[in-house]
């Protein structure tokens, strides 16, 4: 395997896309497992082949066995995967790999099955996640608020290079049954002078942390996930988006955006929260999964997770969403699955089709039901009211139109890496937040270095 | 077809004219000499597996050795040789110093508080009652736990807020919702723990088959001459044991330098980079940023640091650990 790893494959350029290409019995696309709800794609397979009369087989991985195999693939320049599902952190290394499609979508003749509306998607979601100047990963579209639309992409020197499916964004979830409680709105309001009402800055997010923090009671006001991961990270790129900094953590022309009187502003909230006793105890090595598993297990009245939850059935109470809080500006995390096409395929035009079909409006929203995050802006508008999760999808709509993405750096992984240990440092209080951000500061420089930035 | 029961005789015939100093027999006009025939044989049984051998360790070692002095990337572009740069920048960095000197201190303690706990184990179980069968049946299961489970179900039960770890050390009178992996010192008590518990089983069958098959004779005039047990086993049991010891505590250590699951599912590294042994670094270097040569290098010098320490465990355990000597 290893010699295959190096064994690098780049094919030439591709031909323009042809609709009279051969039809393939069979598309196989490599895809993940709950992280991006294999359950919701899975579910159109029997639509898939009476609509394309193509068998569609999936094969499903769980993350970092995908990794490896996604890029694997790619090394090997194998053409066995028509179709590969892309998280945003491996797409600045795999750009090269993925067949650009703007050509596939401006092809009438390829989009009598799929959707080539480009402009349904939410802006922001669009260009952070399939939207790269190829020969330079790390540039970002200009304008990332614009609707998309395939001229001007290729006319700022940009392709499209897959189709987000699952858009997973940091949403707020609360107790509502705790926030509606006539009691605790009296209570809140003796003790603060103010009405209780979900929290909408960040100040007021510690102070209803502290006011539902009752330990005798087994309920603690919030999450933090501090735990050295990807999830610290991106917390914290939470809240130094919403402090006024870049969220990214690296600008374009690779200076540092993290270590910044921002970011220390940042840090030093979060630090404080994660001592202040409001946050259950081993928020400083819980993930993203323990802080899930708390709020479920009633032991939080408010959490901030990418995904919807779901009380534990000896849990009586109810969850409402909202955006994360903010400071100056709002900036929550977040971060999109795409299906591209393989630039090795065999099948190139079909595959192209299969998921132009796949996150189209229509299956997207039939995915709603086995909970799949949304990437067409009408896909959002479309739920109704009666959805049970209609709120949860109004939130998650709403946050991903000014979420902020990652860093395009081929290796984003050891950059976040170090950016959350310095994170769990200044949570645990083993570091100022000044001092550990300087010690990730030089540390991600390094690396940005090894990797030949 | 040549008759199968011909070749010995003849090879015989071979052996015993040269025994007698007499002259060499003619080898025949095209058939090679048996005694070449009887040296390449083993080879061709072996030559398969041999192949199989070559192709499955040998190869992507060599490769790992070749890959380590380029900087290879996996997707786009050609690599090039480098020398010893990704050396280089493996040594020179404070955190991969770091990193491979915790996971020395991790292999240390973790080798030889198994080897203590083992042998005491093992001791009262070499005797072949039922009971001992049963317990040493039971002692297999710790290590037949997948090790990735294994982490993940500690991890359930050190959790602060629901765990049973965490429940009976507040009846004990520590601090109630306490997290063990938030501290680095008890971070590494819990990983220690971990592996104490899956591993030390697995010294025990070993000194427990060696002690079963020590001869009785020495133990039996030893007794007969008033020896007492600290006597029995200082000076008869753990000399002859020193073979044993020595299997044992060779196949563990490498083994500890290979653990992985428990520290990337526990602790992640953390707190802070406290935890954060080697083997992490190469996971994610490799494996997530797909560094090829840089993850080769922290390879081969992993690999270096074993082929030295193992050799110098070895002397030091004592000259009779080899094998054959038992």
């Amino acid at each position: 395997m290893a010699t295959a790893l190096v064994a690098t494959g780049c094919s030439a350029e591709s031909p323009n896309p042809s609709a009279s290409a051969a039809k393939p019995a069979e598309l196989r696309m490599l895809y993940t497992t709950d992280e991006a709800n294999s359950a919701a794609v899975a579910s159109l397979v029997p639509q898939f082949k009476e609509k394309l009369g193509i068998d569609l087989k999936i094969d499903n991985q769980p993350y970092d066995a995908l990794q490896q195999k996604v890029f694997s693939e790619f090394a090997s320049s194998s053409s066995y995967y028509d179709i590969v599902v892309v998280d945003t952190p491996w797409a600045p290394a795999l750009v090269q790999n993925l067949e650009p499609l703007t050509p596939y979508i401006q092809n009438k003749d390829l989009n009598t099955i799929g959707d080539a509306n480009v402009g349904d998607f939410i802006p922001k979601v669009f260009y952070d996640t399939a939207v790269y100047n190829a020969e330079s990963p790390i540039k970002r579209y200009p304008n990332e608020t614009e609707k998309p639309a395939p001229d001007a992409i290729k006319n700022a020197g940009f392709d499209i290079y897959g189709l987000p499916i699952q858009s997973n964004v940091a949403v707020m979830a609360y107790r509502s049954d705790l926030f509606n409680d006539p009691q605790q709105k009296a209570n809140f309001k003796a003790k603060y002078g103010k009405d209780l009402k979900v929290p909408q800055t960040w100040d007021e997010y510690a102070q209803a942390a502290e006011f539902f923090t009752q330990p005798d009671k087994k309920l603690y006001g919030t999450t933090v996930m501090a735990g050295v991961g990807d999830w610290a990270t991106d917390d914290f790129k939470t809240l130094l988006a919403s402090f006024g900094g870049n969220g990214h953590l690296v600008n374009e022309d690779l200076s540092l955006a993290f270590n910044t009187p921002e970011g220390a502003k940042a840090l030093s909230y979060y630090a404080k929260l994660a001592q202040s006793g409001h946050v259950p105890p081993g928020s400083t090595s819980a993930d993203w999964g323990t802080t899930a598993e708390s709020f479920d297990n009633g032991l939080t009245a408010m959490t901030i997770n990418y995904h919807d939850l779901k009380l534990a059935d000896n849990v009586k109470g109810s969850i409402g969403y909202a955006p994360v809080p903010k400071a100056d500006a709002a900036g929550p995390h977040f971060g999109t699955w795409m299906l591209s096409v393989n630039k090795n395929s065999k099948n190139k035009e079909w595959a192209y089709q299969a998921i132009s079909w796949l996150t189209a409006a229509e299956q997207q929203t039939a995915m709603t039901e086995k909970s799949l995050h949304p990437s067409r802006s009408s896909v959002y508008t479309s739920i109704k009211k009666d959805n049970p999760l209609a709120g949860f999808y109004e939130t998650l709509g709403q946050s991903l139109e000014v979420g902020v993405g990652r860093a395009r750096l081929t290796n984003y992984t050891e950059v976040s890496h170090e950016i959350a240990v310095a994170v769990n440092n200044a949570a645990t209080g083993s570091a100022s937040p000044q001092q550990a951000l300087q010690g990730a500061a030089d540390k991600v420089s390094t690396l940005l270095k090894s990797a030949g930035y | 077809m040549r008759s199968t029961a011909a070749l010995p005789k003849a090879g015989l015939q071979v052996e015993d004219s040269r025994r007698a100093g007499g002259q060499t027999p003619t080898v025949p006009p095209g058939r090679k000499p048996l005694a070449w025939k009887k040296r390449s044989l083993p080879w061709a049984y072996m030559a398969p597996s041999m192949i199989v051998l070559l192709l499955m360790t040998v190869a992507p070692a060599a490769f790992i050795f070749y890959s380590a002095f380029r900087n290879d990337k996996i997707l786009g572009g050609v690599g090039r040789f480098v020398g010893f740069n990704n050396f280089i920048e493996a040594v020179s960095n404070a955190s991969v110093r770091h990193a491979f000197l915790i996971t020395l201190a991790f292999v240390a303690g973790a080798v030889i508080l198994e080897m203590l706990l083992g042998f005491a184990l093992a001791l009262p179980l070499a005797a072949q009652t039922t009971a001992n069968k049963v317990g040493a049946a039971l002692m297999l299961l710790p290590f037949a736990v997948t090790p990735a489970v294994a982490a993940m179900v500690f991890k359930q039960l050190l959790n602060p807020n629901y765990g049973w770890v965490g429940y009976y050390l507040g009846q004990l009178g520590f601090p109630k919702g306490v997290d063990l992996l938030g501290d680095p010192t008890s971070a590494w008590i819990v990983l220690l723990i971990l592996d104490i518990w899956q591993w030390t089983p697995f010294i025990a069958l070993i000194l427990m088959a060696g002690l079963q098959s020590l001869p009785g004779e020495p133990r039996e005039a030893a007794l007969v001459d008033g020896a007492s047990p600290w006597q029995m086993f200082r000076h008869i049991t753990l000399p002859a044991m020193i073979p044993f010891i020595a299997i044992a505590a060779v196949l563990r250590t490498i083994q500890a330098f290979k653990t992985f699951d428990s520290f990337k599912i526990l602790t992640g590294g953390g707190p802070g980079s406290s935890t954060e042994i080697i083997n992490l670094g190469i996971f994610r270097v490799g494996l997530q940023s797909f560094n090829v040569g840089l993850a080769c290098a922290l390879g081969v010098i992993f690999l270096i640091i074993l082929s030295l320490l193992v050799p110098l465990m070895l002397r030091v355990i004592g000259r009779r650990s080899d094998p054959e000597e038992m």
